[in-house]
């Protein structure tokens, strides 16, 4: 696999970012690219805004004032900063999962049709098709492929985790950005959702966040490390976690601080 | 000889013993002043919130005795009745009863959904620095007194009523085949509709402040997950927030159903004061406070005292059960009802 | 996936009609207030001068004001308000220090909220039956009994809110270094949640300085200045009831002019009550 970032497609590229809460800067001029099918971790202490980072590619700090982004955000060749795109056509584009598992309360089939047929007219039976399809690949059908009318609530944590990931996936994203997906689960669940994360590296751009250095260092091919609203260093995985440029970093990754 | 002494450990036998050794402490500084008084305080805390289940139960039980002679000569027909007679001292309660509760249920129907639009906009569309400014406006509609709601309605609404909207409606959905007789006869301005209109506005703050407690226990992730789908501001309000908040919507609208069953000032000078069971929502016609604001100090006779006395029973019991079933409801935001 | 631009312009069209329809209700609620303010100012306002302040009601056709209305609404609530905030005040306590999880607090709170939701015109029924029937005649007493069981309920809720938001490790803090818990409860519970409970207050001054219905048979009328009790005694709003309802021209007017009054009065307590509430809790109180 491809490991060396100038020969890959670049998905999503991050150009001199800087992003305030009201007048706290919360991300200082980062510059960095994301990778299509690959795995971009962002690692790094509590409040060093990789969820902030997160949240500007699909445009999440629209819903709240006093929060603002400068400077330029690349996917597909458009900035996606730019006050006149259409937000809800980059949604479609971009799918996330967050920390803690959000089922829409509607049943588990209509979790996943719901944000399809924003977009898509479909029949009952290509919709039929599309949900199991999305169940599969978040290896949850076996396990809900009885119920898919019941409540998502109905479910255990993990499993509603797994939901988030299939709803996603099932609008056919380029970019999937998964902030913490396994930290409020069980380790089993962890281990599938590391699983799964696999598994979405064969078809879209993904960008994780995780606080779990072991999960970063199995899971991710490229890792960026944050601190305090800068970008200290991004590399392979593999160079960050056994030979770090920054002295940060090598504190950070062996376990010094953070 | 050491001896900690806390309030609960003062009995009756001890009480001489602990004194000497209370002053004996105190003095040395072992225990702080007023130690003794706690079990005194406690007491009259309980007895203050005691005096509320006194007079609640009070309220109960005084309205029961005075109704039952009421119900011990007219018997069901009481309730079932539609003849108010003063003047043959028989009385029939239907109209009233009728009347408060088809005024309360109109008024919910026009203004819940107002009040959820509000709700919702102050949640979803409101700029962030109009949104205390608009919030505390909407909560002074909920402070205007109801005897302003009642002199604006008589003043304001029904002249407007009687000139402009009656006739309008009268002439759009009288005609009408299956409806058309709630939409029948004179447009006296003053009525059931007039009345249940001034009632909507006044449950509105009610129904839109609980309903935007409940919007605020959705979870901050949830809400970004549905915008995050692309899904417009309806779409995440229609499907995630509403369901979400499913019952506490419910608890509020339950609510608000409780303050219009109870309001008695508005309605009085709007509602045209009339013992008749009439089909059209135009028609004038009577809810219970109403008959009571009206009629209560011009009452001479017993059997009719008894009667308005047992119209207030009645009324009790059912804003009784409205609010034990808001209760249940608002379960989940809330423990208690708001204010 | 590829939007469908069919769905999309549906998607958007329904939106842009729903979110039009929620601006309506505000438009709707902010007109209604206006409304309402308008005309109190317009129809209150041109005989709002001094004289309406000192001059007792009329017999319809002669000049007059509403100063036996205010005296006696004045009197009224401040009898009630002094006797529901102690009672209001040791009540909340109660539920918020001893009564947490016992069935009594249970109770009483069940209790509370019937009592607080409960129609006033039944308070002024009960208390009828309970004080004007055996002391047989109508009386200040009763309608200010009856204004303090509508009051009470709001103070016993707002002190127990209040109290509940002290931080329990305040309390533990004092009971550790042996203060008694009734002291505790009074020099720093109390004092934390002043403010809430003032609001609490407030509020509550609020509510019944607009309420009718409980004076109707209690307090009854007055057409005359009183400063007794124990005779019927004229209220602002059984005044403005009275007149509004009747065909007089200037004693309608005397009814928007009072009108007016209870409103600035009402609105300015709830405005100024809620404004406390705000400003402390944003400056101060953090402990």
């Amino acid at each position: 696999m491809e490991t060396v970032l100038e020969d890959l497609d670049i998905k999503v590229s991050v150009k001199e970012l800087k992003f305030f809460y009201r007048d706290t800067l919360a991300l200082n001029n980062i510059s960095m690219d994301f990778p299509d099918r690959r795995v971009t971790a962002l690692i790094g202490p509590s409040g060093c805004g990789k969820s902030t980072l997160l949240r500007v590619f699909n445009r999440m700090y629209d819903l709240y004032t006093g929060q603002r982004a400068e400077g330029q955000v690349m996917v597909d060749g458009e900035n996606i900063l730019n006050p006149s795109i259409e937000v809800s056509a980059l949604r479609a584009k971009i799918g996330m999962v967050f920390q803690r598992p959000t089922p829409f309360p509607m049943s588990i089939y209509e979790n996943i049709a719901f944000p399809v047929r924003l977009y898509r007219k479909l029949s009952r039976h290509d919709m039929d098709d599309l949900v199991e399809q999305s169940l599969r690949k978040a290896a949850l059908w076996k396990e809900v492929k009885d119920k898919t009318h019941r409540s998502g609530l109905s479910l255990s944590g993990g499993q509603q985790q797994r939901l988030c990931i299939a709803r996603t996936i099932a609008i056919e994203p380029e970019i999937v950005l998964l902030d913490e997906p396994a930290s409020a689960l069980d380790p089993i669940s962890m281990g599938q959702i590391d699983e799964l994360i696999d598994e979405l590296r064969k078809e879209y751009c993904v960008i994780l966040i995780t606080h779990n250095l072991q999960q970063a260092a199995r899971v991710s091919d490229f890792t960026g490390f944050l601190y305090l609203g800068d970008l200290v260093e991004f590399d392979a995985t593999n160079t960050i976690f056994t030979a770090p440029g920054q002295k940060q970093t090598e504190d950070y990754v062996s376990g010094r601080f953070g | 000889m050491e001896q900690t002494i806390t309030g609960t450990m003062l009995a009756k036998d001890t009480v001489d013993v602990s004194a000497q050794t209370e002053t004996r402490n105190r003095k040395s500084g072992r225990i702080a002043a007023g130690t003794r008084l706690e079990p005194g305080f406690k007491v009259i805390a309980a007895s203050a919130a005691f005096l509320l289940v006194a007079s609640m139960v009070a309220i109960f039980i005084l309205l029961s005795h005075e109704a039952l002679p009421v119900f011990r000569k007219f018997g069901l027909s009481f309730i079932t009745g539609s003849s108010w007679n003063p003047v043959l001292d028989k009385y029939g309660a239907l109209p009233a009863i009728a009347g408060t509760l088809i005024t309360s249920v109109l008024a919910v129907l026009i203004g819940a959904p107002l009040a959820l639009g509000v709700a919702l906009f102050l949640n979803e569309l409101c700029p962030f620095w109009l949104r205390p400014i608009l919030s505390t406006t909407i909560e002074l509609l909920a402070a205007v007194p109801s005897i302003i709601y009642g002199m604006w309605g008589l003043f304001v609404l029904v002249p407007l009523m009687s000139q402009v909207v009656q006739p309008a409606l009268i002439d759009l959905l009288g005609p009408l085949p299956v409806i058309g007789f709630l939409f029948e006869g004179p447009p006296f301005g003053i009525g059931m509709f007039t009345a249940s209109l001034i009632l909507s506005v006044m449950v509105l703050p009610f129904i839109a402040s609980v309903s935007l407690q409940a919007f605020a226990t959705v979870p901050v992730a949830l809400r970004e997950a549905a915008y995050g789908t692309g899904a417009s501001v309806w779409e995440v309000c229609r499907r995630i927030i509403l369901p979400y908040t499913k019952n506490g919507i419910i608890g509020a609208i339950m609510l608000g159903l409780g303050r219009a069953l109870g309001e008695t000032m508005a309605v009085t000078f709007v509602i045209g004061n009339a013992h008749r069971l009439k089909a059209s929502i135009f028609a004038p016609g009577t809810t219970i406070s109403a008959t009571l604001a009206n009629e209560f100090t011009e009452a001479t006779g017993a059997m009719y005292m008894h009667s308005l006395l047992a119209l207030g029973l009645i009324l009790f019991v059912i804003t009784f059960i409205v609010l034990m079933i808001t209760r249940i409801f608002l379960h989940s935001i809330n423990r208690n009802l708001p204010l | 996936m590829k939007p469908d631009a069919g769905i999309l312009f549906r998607r958007r069209l329904i939106n842009r009609i729903m979110t039009g329809a929620f601006t309506f209700a505000v438009l709707v609620s902010l007109t209604v207030l206006a409304a309402i303010l308008i005309k109190l100012i317009g129809s209150g306002g041109n005989i709002f001068h001094l004289s309406i302040f000192f001059k007792s009601t009329p017999a319809p056709g002669s000049a007059g004001g509403l100063f036996n209305a205010i005296v006696g609404s004045v009197m009224l609530i401040a009898v009630a308000i002094i006797f529901a905030v102690p009672v209001g005040i040791l009540a909340g306590t109660f539920l918020a220090e001893y009564g947490k999880n016992s069935r009594f607090g249970q109770v009483v709170r069940f209790c509370n909220d019937i009592m607080l939701s409960a129609p006033s015109i039944i308070i002024g029924l009960f208390i009828y039956a309970v004080v004007v029937v055996p002391s047989g005649h109508f009386s200040g007493w009763a309608g200010a009994l009856a204004l303090c069981l509508i009051a009470l309920p709001v103070i016993v809720r707002t002190t127990e809110d209040m109290l509940r938001l002290v931080p329990d490790t305040l309390r533990e803090a004092a009971v550790a270094v042996g203060c008694p818990y009734w002291r505790m409860i009074v020099s720093i519970g109390w004092r934390s949640a002043r403010p809430g409970i003032i609001t609490g207050i407030l509020l509550a001054l609020a509510r019944i300085s607009g309420e009718t219905a409980p004076l109707l048979f209690t307090a009854l009328n007055n057409q005359f200045t009183t400063f007794s009790m124990n005779r019927p005694i004229a209220s602002l709003p059984i005044v403005i009831f009275q007149f509004a309802m009747s065909p007089y021209r200037d004693w309608q007017q005397l009814a928007w002019a009072g009108a007016l009054l209870i409103t600035l009065t009402v609105l300015g307590l709830s405005v100024f009550a809620r404004h406390i509430l705000f400003v402390r809790s944003r400056h101060g109180n953090r402990s």
